[in-house]
């Protein structure tokens, strides 16, 4: 298996999402499982001088550069989970590792 | 102009379907309020459409299917929905969908599962399940979806009818939620070709919203062609494997002999990297959505989650509860292909494949091929649960639709056949911008196959 129970905690704490102990060794496996399809790629010859494509224009196009009223129906505090005097309320910053 | 009451009935009677997720209530209320409203000299003017809920609107909230946005009402409308209005047709509620469009079979929804209008025990495809099951229930002559990797096609096919997925560029993605912006457009629903496109003429065109938006006249529809004369149809052996279901092919042959006796010039070609589509979609799309979704944290906007100390514990709570499992994983998987280490093996190893796929489909075309045709999904439509526990299985669903999306093309499904009552949908992937010769094309296909008809 590719992936074990202490790359999907260190995977998850990278994503700041919270996964459920029980759930672990099914989610290892899963993941294992994808990852070890996916890697079917490594096997392709590709240059490495090969250009990744993105679909769309080839250049961004310039626009004029202007001020436009907000589209905004109604303001955040209507929709913030926790607004005060024009700010968005959260708890405590915590410590960043 | 449809009697708003009577659309807002059809609607609520097609309950069983679990495919809407606007309270009966809310929807009747808006749709007499939209029809008092609505401009009678639009071209649409009457014409009720559903919504995918991953399309902001300001008549209805917008959940993406999804814990972390429930109840969530957006402050702005999608740039495809003021075009719409202005056409003078009624949103007609917010469809069920795969959480955050991710999926294929509409089973991944937090508001539960969407039921297959013709077999209850199926699934309707997905992402934009509930879509195109109310448009196939006959609730609604058209909808809107949004396709990354097939989520309007794969349903169409699934469903019996008709969904396309313009250009990338053709629509303004402005308000539609985003999964995998390289990917994502914005894609019509319809019981005929006409009905589609010509929703899909309406959405089109330049939006100074959106920079991904090219710079273009809305889609003008072409004219029902007398035959198909002067097209070159090209067939990729890939699509066509062994192992294909056989009503499948069946379905196939018989499209295909039409478009011959239509004047068609038919001609095998090969697309050689079609197998890597798969693999090569489930690294970059989960890369996009990975970051995409990281701004769903409880702070801004959506439920919190919370009972926590610190600000790192309320993001992981409000996204450990607020995703479902299919997301959860989704995530998981773009966090760890992007990180330190593995970053060149999967996710550079993915741009690479993802350019030798479009650069198979213009070889396809400088060789005078002027549409491809394919089977959308290599099978009908499965049965609830089948997939649920085998994403792979899951994600071969879309083998036949993601690689569209991965070069940026135009595509349409349209229903070509059955097996054993449940549809099959028939594929044409156009060149990019030429939605117009694709819209032609099937045209002429729609009104010669027997759609209903068993393979």
């Amino acid at each position: 298996m590719s992936v074990s129970r202490e790359d999907v905690l260190r995977i998850a704490q990278l994503a700041e999402l919270d996964v459920a102990e029980e759930g672990l060794p099914e989610l290892a496996e899963q993941m294992s499982r994808i990852l070890d399809y996916v890697a079917q790629l490594s096997g392709v010859p590709a240059s490495d001088n090969l250009k990744p494509y993105v679909p769309g224009p080839d250049a961004i196009r310039f626009r004029s550069d202007e001020v436009a009223p907000t589209p905004l129906a109604f303001g955040p505090a209507v929709f913030a989970p926790a607004f005060k005097e024009g700010f968005f309320v959260v708890p405590k910053l915590g410590q960043f590792e | 102009m449809s009697d708003a009451k009577a659309v807002a009935d059809r609607l609520v009677k097609a309950k069983r379907l679990n495919a809407l997720l606007t309270p009966p209530k809310d929807l009747r209320k808006s749709l007499l309020a939209q029809a008092a409203a609505a401009r009678p000299t639009g071209v649409l003017y009457g014409m009720p459409i559903a919504v995918k809920d991953n399309i902001c609107t300001l008549e209805f909230t917008t959940s993406c299917g999804s814990r972390i946005l429930e109840g969530y009402q957006s402050p702005f409308e999608a740039t495809a929905i003021s075009k719409l209005k202005a056409a003078g047709a009624l949103i007609a509620g917010k469809t069920n969908c795969d959480e955050f469009a991710m999926g294929s079979s509409t089973e991944h929804s937090a508001y539960g599962r969407v039921v297959h209008p013709l077999d209850k025990s199926r699934v309707p495809g997905g992402s934009s399940g509930g879509s195109a099951a109310l448009v196939a229930a006959g609730a609604v002559p058209a909808a809107l979806g949004s396709d990354t990797g097939g989520s309007v096609r794969q349903p169409a096919s699934f469903c019996g009818v008709v969904g396309i997925k313009p250009t990338y560029g053709r629509v303004s993605r402005y308000g539609l939620v985003a999964f995998g912006s390289s990917l994502d457009q914005i894609g019509v629903f319809g019981r005929s070709v006409h009905d589609a496109a010509r929703v899909l003429s309406v959405i089109s065109g330049r939006d100074s919203r959106d920079s991904t938006c090219e710079d273009r006249d809305p889609l003008r529809l072409p004219t029902v062609p007398e035959s198909l004369q002067g097209f070159v149809i090209g067939l990729p052996r890939e699509y066509f494997p062994p192992e294909l279901d056989p009503a499948v092919r069946r379905a196939c042959d018989r499209a295909i002999r039409m478009m011959k006796e239509l004047g068609a010039a038919v001609r095998e070609v090969s697309l050689p990297h079609t197998a890597y589509a798969v693999p090569t979609y489930y690294v970059i799309a989960p890369a996009e959505a990975s970051s995409n979704l990281a701004r769903y944290d409880g702070v801004r906007y959506g439920p919190r989650f919370d009972g926590s100390a610190d600000i790192r514990a309320l993001y992981r709570a409000t996204r450990g509860q607020g995703f479902g499992a299919e997301v959860r994983r989704r995530i998981l998987i773009g966090t760890y292909v992007l990180s330190a280490g593995y970053y060149d093996a999967y996710y550079r190893k993915a741009q690479q494949m993802r350019a030798l796929i479009a650069q198979d489909f213009r070889n396809a075309f400088d060789r005078g091929v002027d549409l491809l045709f394919t089977p959308t999904v290599p099978s009908p439509a499965f049965k609830a649960g089948e997939k649920l526990n085998d994403p792979i299985s899951m994600y071969m669903s879309d083998i036949f639709t993601v690689t569209a999306n991965l070069a940026g093309l135009p595509a349409i499904s349209l229903p070509i056949g059955r097996v054993k009552g449940l549809p099959i949908g028939g594929q044409l992937i156009g060149q990019a911008f030429l939605e117009d010769e694709m819209i032609e094309a099937a045209y002429a296909l729609e009104r010669v196959v027997p759609a209903t008809d068993e393979a």
